[in-house]
């Protein structure tokens, strides 16, 4: 008897519980937990409750894989038309789905915000003769396949990064020598075996390598040089007429009401001016890259459109 | 010097209350798995991965690292009082120590496992603590061929040394490699062997083929072959403590054993058996006692006992300093790192060395803990083994389906549970080894990766795998292991 | 890792029959598992622009490697390989194959598949339980239900609480 009625009492507590999840918003994290997907999410949703602006439930859902197609098309599955339902991407997915042949098409998603944003940098190893990125530029012209340079996955921003500055360099994308890394460290490491000429990630991965010393900062893809890196000069300045940024933001569900989703946008830009975000973007290192609605959407189509051309110049993308 | 102040503020870090009480979660529950059948390190780590989303990394490994050393104390358990080793590691340890144990001397026998266990736990710990930064900085020498060159000796060496027969070595190691190339590949982002199903672009989780293999695999060949008289317990007999004469026999194995586990370990897929059954051969060679061996002798239990142990701390080494999984074990914690976005390495001491020198100070925490519940505590751990076999392996699979379902809530990882386990059930049937498919699964795409990158960086040239003295060494060494007991053959035939 | 010693224990008797006198299926299993792999392989780029190996590389040699496996063993067993079971604590490699306890098991094991999603973790998990206990030799049903319903529940809160998403606790009633 004791059985059945503790038995009982869980199945209270179980109902109570999930009871109150049923007025909570989902949110597909596309990663695997403990990644820059699924701290976005979370971070974001703590801050929006401890800014008071959203205080409801929150349920994650981690669905990784595949520069996060996977979570997307399970999102799409499973969440089409409802009112409450997000889901974080970023600048690797727009790759991905050109990548993987995904049947997934971000303009069905309706975009929510742009949040945050992490600049890439090149790097070569301390000992390394080249000093500035014209030198590298030219080292890798006069013979490319001699010069591997390494960064993320295959089709990923740190790969478009160095297809882009091949192509403002006059180097046939096609001829580069790009290796895919499994981290950043990982880069670094094969920056200094010698195993790659230079190395592409983002600023706070390798800024810390450059203090110790080991791998030397060239250039880095934001439009004006960074607060936190004085020396290091942008693309532009070094003459290469290129711009890019790791960007990560927030889509609603396909068909989702017109007024949920206006809540939304409006709930993150109010994020975006709050304290509590700021904090946020401070301690873990982000940049506010925010972008809300309509003109995010224009952005997305952008950037789809930038990356699927190079990515067939790279002859990555039939 | 710099090290002992690295490991003083490690110890700071591994005294504070919560991690020590992890640390005694992670002993506890280690013990209770080596005592359990069916269920060992790697199988509960890979179950706890999940978790550690609600954990902080520090905490988390502290727990892990409590599991894999508990799991050698609880193993020597039941070799020695069921003689049914718990894990691979303790078949040693069933040979000299039960018959200790059925002629009542169970409880020096245990004593010497126990303390072997401690001091080659705390020297094997010592070696690693001053070895590691050292091996760290390889890191920045060794090139992909080098370590192309190591996946491949230990292709080799695992598929000819376990199992009964080379076919059968290389059959389970293929079944690895194969389930290895499922999914995106990562240098193309080309999906490979996904059939245009998109669960499984992201490829088969490690967690479900060591579930599957080990957990399911278990469950229905025991079940279809269920011996339903349990072994008999011999009682835990004699003195408490060991005499004079066992311990003059047993600090000489208990240091041997350390010296054989500790490098043994820190190579790719040797595991916890080659170094045991060395100890075991090496003490047969040396004792004075010839005579009591196969009747209960001390050194066949202290030997590989510490070697055991000892190749516990030994797979640390290359996990955290290159970032290379020599065994199931280290391949889990690994993906442990992972999940937490972190990669060991030898960056991996300088950007977060509170975990780092926390995770190693824990582990001589751990070790004095362990010696704590298993010395006189021992009474109490066996209790475990009156749990009914049924209930117990009902329960097993209720774990096991928690941690397929709670990775990602697939069904797809389901249907893999059930083929899988399956394949594990026919490989114990018709006495396929086990290891090598994970060997095979682990170290099948870094060897992969390792290739390419190494032939994409030569710009193809094949010589390049050779280039590095050290690749050109270890790819000799693979060759000769194969292809050695063939020429054997040969000249035995034509002499 | 689990006990998958050979000749751990003295249990296996010198008696010990080889478990199946032809296994012929093995062999051709793993054949047939090769050429999977190998078509699939043919779909994919061999080479790279500098690597001289692609994506496809791997692919080809764990084909390949299995479909000469699969040969050798059905050679080999034509020559008269014996296969002998695996000794393991708790069974016994030289007993017959007791068909009901496995395919009760191996029930447990499948069902999850049909029921987790729409009856929930806890439902599915006591069901799985009560089968492999039976399968076991437990007779007694009703005890076993409390005994995995106590278990799945409590692991489910446990889990739960620790963040894996185990889904809901029982889906039909939206709970």
């Amino acid at each position: 008897m004791k059985f059945s009625q503790t038995l009982a009492a869980l199945a209270m507590t179980a109902a109570l519980g999930t009871g109150a999840a049923s007025a909570q918003v989902n949110v597909m994290l596309p990663a695997n937990p403990g990644g820059g997907w699924d701290g976005t999410g979370r971070q974001a949703f703590q801050a929006l409750n401890d800014a008071g602006i959203y205080t409801g439930g929150v349920n994650f859902t981690n669905t990784g894989g595949a520069g996060g197609t996977v979570g997307l098309a399970e999102f799409l599955g499973t969440s089409t038309g409802q009112p409450d339902a997000l889901a974080v991407f970023g600048a690797i997915t727009v790759g991905a789905i050109a990548l993987n042949n995904s049947p997934i098409n971000l303009a069905e998603f309706r975009p929510v915000a742009r949040l945050t944003a992490e600049y890439l940098v090149v790097a070569v190893a301390a000992d390394s003769p080249y000093n500035t990125l014209a030198d590298l530029v030219a080292a890798i012209k006069a013979d490319p396949g001699a010069h591997p340079v390494g960064g993320g996955s295959a089709g990923g921003v740190d790969n478009i990064a160095v297809a882009l500055l091949a192509q403002a360099g006059d180097i046939p994308v096609a001829d580069l020598n790009y290796i895919p890394q499994t981290s950043g460290a990982e880069t670094v490491t094969a920056i200094v075996n010698g195993t790659l000429t230079a190395g592409v990630s983002g600023t706070s991965e390798f800024s810390q390598f450059a203090q110790q010393g080991r791998i030397k900062l060239l250039a880095v893809t934001s439009a004006e040089r960074r607060p936190n890196l004085p020396d290091v000069p942008t693309f532009h300045e070094a003459g290469y007429d290129v711009e890019i940024a790791n960007w990560r933001g927030i889509l609603a569900a396909p068909g989702a009401p017109d007024d949920n989703y206006a809540t939304w946008v409006d709930r993150f830009t109010q994020l975006s001016k709050s304290d509590a975000w700021k904090q946020v973007l401070e301690t873990q290192g982000w940049e506010d890259y925010f972008l809300a609605g309509d003109e995010f959407g224009t952005f997305i189509a952008e950037e789809t459109e930038r990356q699927g051309q190079i990515l067939k110049d790279a002859g990555l993308v039939n | 010097m710099e090290t002992f102040e690295l490991l003083l503020h490690g110890f700071s870090v591994a005294l504070q209350p919560t991690n020590l009480m992890w640390a005694l979660v992670g002993s506890v529950l280690g013990t209770a798995i080596g005592i359990l059948p069916g269920i060992g390190p790697a199988l509960t780590i890979a179950l706890l991965l999940p978790v550690t989303t609600a954990l902080a990394p520090t905490s988390a490994f502290i727990m892990f690292a409590g599991i894999l050393y508990g799991a050698m104390y609880g193993g020597s358990t039941t070799s020695i009082l069921l003689n049914t080793p718990g894990e691979a590691g303790s078949m040693m340890t069933a040979l000299e120590g039960n018959k200790m144990a059925r002629a009542g001397r169970g409880a020096a026998a245990l004593a010497t496992a126990a303390i072997g266990s401690f001091v080659a736990g705390t020297i094997a710990t010592l070696a690693l603590t001053f070895a590691a930064p050292a091996v760290a900085e390889l890191a920045f020498y060794f090139k992909p061929t080098d370590y192309f060159a190591i996946t491949a000796l230990a292709f080799c060496s695992v598929a000819v040394v376990m199992g009964t027969s080379r076919t059968r070595g290389f059959v389970s190691l293929f079944l690895g490699i194969a389930i290895g190339v499922i999914g995106i590949d990562t240098m193309t982002g080309q999906p490979r062997l996904t059939f245009g199903n998109m669960q499984l672009l992201r490829g088969i989780a490690l967690t479900v083929v060591l579930v599957s293999l080990f957990a399911v695999g278990e469950i229905l060949y025991v079940a279809s072959r269920y011996r339903s008289t349990p072994g008999v317990m011999a009682p835990i007999k004699g003195q408490l403590w060991m005499t004079k004469q066992d311990w003059a026999r047993s600090w000489k194995p208990w240091l041997r054993g350390t010296a054989i586990g500790f490098p043994m370990g820190a190579l790719p897929g040797s595991g916890s058996e080659i170094p045991t059954m060395l100890s075991y051969t090496l003490e047969r060679k040396l004792t004075k006692h010839p005579e009591e061996f196969g009747k209960g002798a001390i050194e066949g239990v202290a030997g590989p006992e510490a070697a055991n142990n000892a190749a516990a701390a030994g797979i640390l080494v290359p996990l955290l300093t290159l970032g290379l999984p020599t065994s199931a074990t280290a391949a889990v914690l690994l993906a442990a790192f992972q999940n937490y976005g972190l990669q060991p390495g030898p960056f991996l001491f300088t950007s977060n060395p509170a975990l780092i020198w926390g995770l190693i100070a824990s582990l001589y925490v751990g070790n004095v803990m362990l010696l704590v519940l298993n010395l006189p505590l021992v009474g109490i751990w066996v209790q475990l083994l009156r749990i009914p076999r049924p209930q117990l392996y009902a329960g097993i699979l209720v774990f096991a389906m928690i941690g397929v379902w709670g990775l990602a809530g697939s069904w797809m990882d389901l249907t893999i549970m059930l083929v899988v386990g399956l394949g594990g059930y026919v490989m114990r049937v018709y006495d396929f080894p086990i290891a090598p498919v994970l060997i095979g699964l682990i170290l099948g795409p870094m060897a992969e990766t390792q290739l390419r990158t190494a032939l994409a960086a030569g710009q193809g040239n094949p010589l390049v795998l050779v280039s590095t003295p050290l690749s050109a060494v270890l790819i000799t060494l693979a060759v000769l292991l194969l292809a050695l007991p063939i020429l054997l053959k040969r000249l035995r035939a034509n002499a | 890792m689990s006990t998958d010693g050979n000749n751990t224990t003295e249990g296996g008797s010198p008696t010990a029959a080889p478990a199946s006198p032809k296994p012929y299926w093995i062999g051709i299993g793993l054949m047939v598992l090769g050429a999977v792999w190998l078509y699939n392989a043919f779909g994919l780029p061999q080479g790279a622009r500098y690597a001289a190996v692609g994506p496809g590389l791997f692919v080809t040699v764990a084909g390949a490697g299995l479909l000469v496996l699969g040969a050798v063993l059905v050679l080999q067993i034509w020559r008269g390989e014996s296969f002998v079971a695996q000794d393991a604590e708790d069974a016994d490699g030289a007993t017959k194959m007791d068909k009901r306890a496995f395919v009760t098991a191996l029930l447990a094991v499948a069902l999850p598949i049909a029921t987790m999603g729409p009856l929930g973790m806890p439902f599915t998990a006591t069901l799985s339980f009560v089968l492999v206990a039976n399968a076991f030799g437990s007779r007694r049903w009703w005890l076993d239900i409390i005994y995995g319903g106590i278990l799945a529940c409590a692991s489910w809160f446990l889990f739960a609480q620790l963040g894996l998403q185990l889904g809901r606790f029982f889906p039909p009633l939206g709970v």
